[in-house]
């Protein structure tokens, strides 16, 4: 019987068992234990290697890429937004929500490897800083939870069947997440160049 | 002539009692700032749904004038948005920004994006109905998609080099780059 609810609700069960290790090791104190020892290989980033040097060294090429972040962000955001909008039936209604949630998840990948590779390079030039700040963590566990959300549970969950066939309260639940997650995302980024 | 104007104008900006509160409220101002851009995603990245989709790079299903009527509205707000956040950053800074470099050099590249997306709306127009299930949009609407994608990363990447100061009006003694950033004040010492 267990078995049979566990394959019914797998993304959901898969949510909770992720939850509750997370909730199990902060209870055991892994965070504090970990965090310490963090802080050698954020300054070994930022002095030791190449992306540190030429971000601490060069301000102008760290600027710049500093701008192909934003519009990497800019464009998940556009993509985010046609996407759950239309999940949403706000805009886009004469089109099937399938196509939309298909066509834009391919650039949609692209835009985030993009913004991730850019966002490694931007935290190497300041790690030892963005190390104390917890707003810069928010921002991973958000990032690491908005990648996880959208390539294995999102994604899966509407492609490959038909929209009508699923609850309208689960996909706007779906919608609604995402576009908090990838605000958040942005947000906090930005509250790092204030911290 | 113009750069004293304008240094003027700055000067009458920076002694109003909202601009010098805008500045001094540590939050008021992140805020603003944050909010311009956050609005970002909105904007551009509508538009770039928009211009990916004439370049054939996403959605190539869906009729191309159907993304763009649909997702026009969205577009205009966070672009509303966008220009009334970023008018109360000059607002906040006016001297400062008015002598930089990289912000004339965006108000240059916005005109010419805003040029650009005229032309565009008008191509678009005219030859509604004669292409829209094509996967790729017709030469002159392509050109004209990825002139506004670049438009507008160079508007943001300008955007993002104003806090730095490289070229200062106090760091540099280029006159060519003096006069073009407006440094009235460096270029009567010379």
């Amino acid at each position: 019987m267990i078995s049979t609810i566990l394959n019914q609700y797998r993304a959901t069960a898969s949510v909770v068992a992720v939850l509750a290790v997370i909730i199990l090791l902060e209870l055991l104190g892994f965070r504090s234990a970990i965090y310490p020892s963090l802080l050698p290989a954020f300054e070994w980033i930022k002095y030791s290697t190449p992306i540190g040097v030429i971000g601490t060294t060069y301000g102008s090429i760290y600027a710049t890429v500093e701008a192909l972040h934003l519009i990497s962000m800019a464009t998940i955001g556009g993509l985010v937004l046609a996407t759950d909008l239309r999940l949403l039936n706000v805009v886009l209604r004469d089109t099937p929500s399938e196509t939309i949630v298909e066509g834009t998840y391919k650039v949609f990948k692209v835009a985030l490897v993009v913004a991730v590779l850019t966002g490694i390079f931007c935290a190497a030039g300041v790690a030892d800083k963005v190390y104390y700040m917890p707003v810069f963590w928010i921002k991973m566990g958000v990032l690491a939870a908005g990648s996880v959300f959208m390539i294995f549970f999102k994604q899966p969950l509407l492609s490959g069947v038909p929209h009508s066939e699923i609850s309208p309260w689960s996909i706007r639940l779906l919608a609604v997440t995402s576009i908090l997650i990838w605000f958040t995302v942005a947000a906090t980024g930005r509250w790092i160049g204030f911290s | 002539m113009i750069n004293e104007l304008l240094l003027q104008f700055g000067h009458w900006m920076e002694a109003q009692e909202y601009s010098q509160m805008l500045v001094s409220g540590y939050y008021s101002y992140n805020w603003v700032e944050a909010i311009h851009v956050l609005t970002l995603m909105v904007s551009i990245g509508s538009l770039f749904v928009i211009d990916f989709r004439m370049m054939g790079w996403l959605l190539p299903n869906v009729p191309a004038t159907t993304i763009a009527h649909r997702l026009h509205k969205p577009m205009i707000i966070g672009f509303v948005i966008m220009f009334i956040t970023g008018a109360l950053l000059v607002y906040a800074k006016p001297v400062e920004t008015i002598q930089s470099l990289w912000f004339r050099i965006k108000m240059v590249l916005l005109l010419l994006a805003f040029i650009n997306a005229w032309i565009f709306n008008a191509r678009l127009k005219a030859a509604e109905g004669t292409w829209d299930n094509d996967p790729v949009a017709p030469k002159n609407l392509r050109s004209g998609a990825i002139i506004s994608i670049v438009l507008w990363c160079s508007v943001v990447t300008m955007g993002r080099y104003i806090p730095y100061d490289w070229v200062d009006c106090a760091n540099t003694s280029n006159t060519t780059i003096l006069w073009a950033a407006g440094c009235v004040d460096q270029l009567n010492a010379l």
